[in-house]
């Protein structure tokens, strides 16, 4: 007798292994892995520090359904060193990126659950990380959508926050992040004056799925289920923006005026005032379908940038 | 012309002294230095109340601030020394002799203190152990207290964490001591009376409200799977087996996945009503779940937990609560209750040797007993019976007249093989010995004592130490759920292996347990949020254990 739950779409996305997100994202049966784990692509690095590696470097890379439409699946493993990229991680993320080109498949979906680049190899780790981003503009400028679905434990931190920017569409759910520099890297240099990054609240409400969700960041705020971001990413592959001229310059105004409006904001609640929200303090406890219904009715959130 | 009365004169100068700082009983923070140089003298007892969550913090700061001229030499006599300034006072002579009892955070600096003899060490004691001892030969002439409100009058309202407040103070005001409360705020009525008014003679309205630590709070979202093993195994194998409805458990990840896999796993099982209905316990966050589900009839409570008060209030059929409404705790009450009228305690350590003694001393660390001796120790003072008590004596029993049988409490260990930083948790010998030598205290500090303990549970199986015939038997039945550790790869197989074939040693699949099945599927609640949800929006937990 199994104790577990068994439906796959019903389990929570930030529980959820890279593998289990993949196994309820895509249409039954359909995945298809590249490079899986019996070919032990592994880090040529982390044995010089004797840190143990994972026959996947941490990144699950394939193709699928979505809905009966052909997709290609990248998915970070945050459990195995927090997601972060590293040579072999990033080339499988690069490599697919550009089997797009050739494949014009409906969309890539990235599901990112990362702290950022893995410190032990940086240089290939960076390299990847520009590397990655151009293979994500040359993918959207054929015409093929990338998007990114966040809602894991590492959320999408480093060169992940700056990959998921480059993306055509973002849905985050509310345990996801989005950030550069996480809590502890901002105390460390800043003081905890500055940002105390045991204050969790805090940490949420500046990095979090709501808060980026609300300041545009984001595109779809949904529940921490696989279910839910099947539908959102279903819902955004429809209403990925086109990738041109107009769209990065309407993205520059609207981060100027951002700048202008915000800029000297202490605190996100006080952005949330500002973008006409009544009762800022109650944000953060709003179910998602409350939290929707609110950002239905603010300005700033809806946009074709990016 | 009389003898008997001159605790009472010294009282009553101490007091005319303080009263210059005083409008009647009420001190303004800004005082609080003058009162206590007025009313202190060479060589006191004092209880500076550091409890195991609240401290009367306005109180030590001012203490510390005391000409050591005026004040010095005090002997402290309190339950926790928590707060940096509890140790300033002994290097700026103000104070010289300590009886406590834990040093949680302060336990690294306190061994240093000690090694460096600038702390002249009575004993380092269980709670009830000291609060006894205030009763008899550790009578404060001195108490500096903490309580959320009181009136001019003095009468005082603790607020849900009432902790050792009334034993403090019953040992200082019954025997001609001063007692001074630190308050966050002056009421005309107090909400509800904790201790009456003519037991306090100073009240100080504190600067800022006292601090109080969220030590019970186990954030779901990090529980382990090992740990749900576990937890599945202790319900299973203990807690279904012994019929275990009165208990107590430890503040470590393996317990509160045991209350979290109540209303999902036990559940399943068919025990709900059987198990885990009355409890001695901080309101944990993780028993939410249990509570809502219709598992738990009663909880007693040492103190409280931060962000609870709410969700207490409206539970008044489970916790003790005041005609306020709020959580009335009380820990002398609670570590008795534990002691003597529950039937298991379970809980977690960080070394267990080969016999089954247990310590939380690492070598460069005092943390001190607190009240986990008390728990999980054999009360041989008991005699009223139950089930389980019963079932345990039996188990126990090798020799002797049936008829003079007594019962045995449960006493269970419930620890990973590895634990914080691949640290193995059984060892040839503990660390505490060395450190005992080092510092030179008489008695080693043991936490758990190997005659007291039952069981011991890892993510390889439960070692049942009752059912042990020899010395030889218990080491290989420790051995044989010891995992890859030193201590488990010296086991002599053939051995634990006759040890399962008598059920001493059980593995998972003994108990019909699946180890794939331990998921995180099965938890209750997989978050602190989920908590929030089960309570209806009622706990309201600190930022720091929020992820939104």
């Amino acid at each position: 007798m199994s104790e577990r739950i068994t439906d796959p779409r019903a389990a929570s996305w930030y529980e959820a292994s890279a593998r289990a997100r993949l196994d309820g994202l895509l249409d039954s049966g359909s995945f298809a892995e590249i490079l899986g784990p019996e070919q032990r692509k592994m880090s040529p690095h982390l044995p010089l520090f004797d840190l143990p590696r994972a026959f996947d470097d941490g990144l699950v890379i394939g193709s699928g359904r979505l809905d009966g439409r052909p997709v290609l699946v990248a998915a970070q493993e945050g459990r195995f060193m927090g997601g972060a990229f590293g040579e072999v991680h990033g080339a499988k993320l690069v490599g697919l990126l550009r089997a797009a080109l050739g494949l014009k498949p409906a969309a890539v979906l990235i599901l990112f659950d990362t702290g950022g680049v893995r410190l032990q190899e940086a240089n290939a780790g960076e390299t990847a990380i520009a590397e990655v981003m151009r293979a994500i503009t040359e993918a959207r400028a054929a015409g093929i959508p990338v998007i990114g679905l966040i809602g894991g434990r590492a959320g999408a931190y480093g060169g992940g926050g700056l990959i998921a920017g480059t993306c055509s569409r973002l849905a985050v759910s509310e345990g996801g992040r989005i950030s550069v520099s996480g809590p502890e890297v901002i105390e460390t240099n800043k003081g905890a004056e500055e940002f105390d990054s045991r204050d969790r609240a805090l940490v949420w409400r500046t990095m979090g799925g709501k808060h980026r969700r609300l300041i545009g960041g984001a595109d779809t705020f949904v529940d921490d289920t696989v279910a839910a971001f099947r539908e959102a990413a279903l819902a955004l592959i429809g209403r990925a923006p086109a990738f041109d001229l107009a769209t990065l310059e309407a993205e520059q105004a609207r981060l100027e005026r951002r700048l202008a409006d915000f800029g000297e904001c202490r605190d996100a609640t006080e952005i949330w005032s500002r973008l006409g929200v009544n009762d800022p303090a109650a944000v953060p406890g709003l179910t998602a379908a409350d939290f929707d219904a609110l950002v239905a009715g603010l300005r700033e959130t809806g946009h074709d940038a990016r | 012309m009389s003898h008997w009365r001159r605790e009472q004169a010294e009282r009553d100068a101490r007091i005319a002294a303080g009263r210059t700082h005083a409008s009647g009983k009420v001190v303004p923070a800004g005082r609080a230095v003058d009162l206590l140089e007025a009313i202190l003298r060479p060589g006191d007892r004092v209880c500076l109340e550091g409890d195991n969550q609240k401290q009367a913090d306005c109180l030590a700061r001012a203490l510390s601030l005391c000409d050591p001229a005026k004040v010095h030499d005090l002997h402290m006599v309190q339950s926790g020394i928590v707060l940096p300034e509890h140790l300033d006072i002994f290097e700026q002579g103000i104070a010289k002799r300590l009886d406590y009892s834990y040093s949680g955070p302060q336990g690294g600096r306190i061994a240093r203190m000690l090694f460096g003899g600038q702390i002249e060490l009575g004993a380092v004691h269980t709670y009830l152990e000291l609060f006894a001892r205030y009763f008899v030969d550790l009578t404060p002439q001195v108490a500096l207290i903490a309580g959320v409100s009181a009136d001019r009058e003095g009468n005082l309202y603790t607020g849900p964490n009432t902790e050792d407040t009334p034993t403090v103070v019953e040992a200082t005001a019954f025997k001609n001591g001063v007692v001074v409360a630190q308050v966050n705020e002056i009421l005309d009525r107090v909400p509800r009376v904790d201790i009456p008014g003519d037991r306090i003679d100073f009240v100080v309205e504190a600067d800022r409200p006292f601090y109080v630590e969220p030590l019970f709070t186990r954030d779901p979202a990090a529980m382990t799977e090992t740990q749900i093993l576990m937890a599945m195994m202790a319900i299973k194998g203990i807690y279904a087996e012994y019929g275990i409805r009165r208990l107590n458990h430890g503040i470590g990840f393996g317990t509160a996945a045991i209350e979290l896999l109540l209303p999902t796993y036990a559940e399943k099982l068919g025990l709900k009503g059987q198990i885990a209905t009355h409890w001695a316990l901080n309101p944990h966050p993780t028993l939410i779940p249990a509570i809502e589900s219709g598992w738990v009839r009663q909880v007693h409570c040492f103190g409280s937990e931060v962000g609870m008060d709410r969700y207490i209030r409206e539970r008044p059929d489970v916790f003790f609560t005041g005609a306020d409404g709020s959580l009335r705790s009380n820990r002398a009450f609670c570590q008795t209750a534990g002691l003597y009228a529950c039937d298991l305690f379970i809980g977690s350590t960080l070394q267990i040797d080969l016999m089954g003694h247990s310590s939380t001393v690492t070598q460069s660390r005092v943390a001190g007993f607190g009240g986990a001796p008390n728990m999980g120790s054999d009360p041989h003072g008991r005699r009223h019976p139950s089930d389980t008590w019963m079932k345990a004596g039996r188990e126990a029993q090798t020799v002797g007249d049936p008829a003079l049988m007594r019962g045995r409490k449960l006493v269970v260990q419930i620890v990973e093989t590895f634990g914080d930083k691949l640290v193995p948790a059984f060892v040839e010998r503990l660390d505490a010995l060395e450190l005992a030598r080092k510092i030179g205290l008489e008695l080693a500090p043991v936490m758990v004592y190997a005659d007291d303990v039952t069981h011991i549970v890892t993510e390889e199986g439960i070692a049942n130490l009752l059912l042990c015939r020899t010395l030889d038997e218990r080491e290989q039945a420790i051995r044989g759920v010891a995992g890859y550790t030193e201590v488990g790869r010296g086991r002599d197989r053939a051995m634990v292996e006759s040890l399962r074939a008598r059920g001493i040693v059980r593995r998972p699949e003994d108990l019909g347990i699946e180890p794939l099945d331990a998921d995180r599927s099965l938890l209750a609640a997989k978050s602190i949020k989920d908590l929030v949800h089960w309570s209806g929006g009622l706990y309201d937990p600190p930022a720091r254990f929020r992820n939104w």
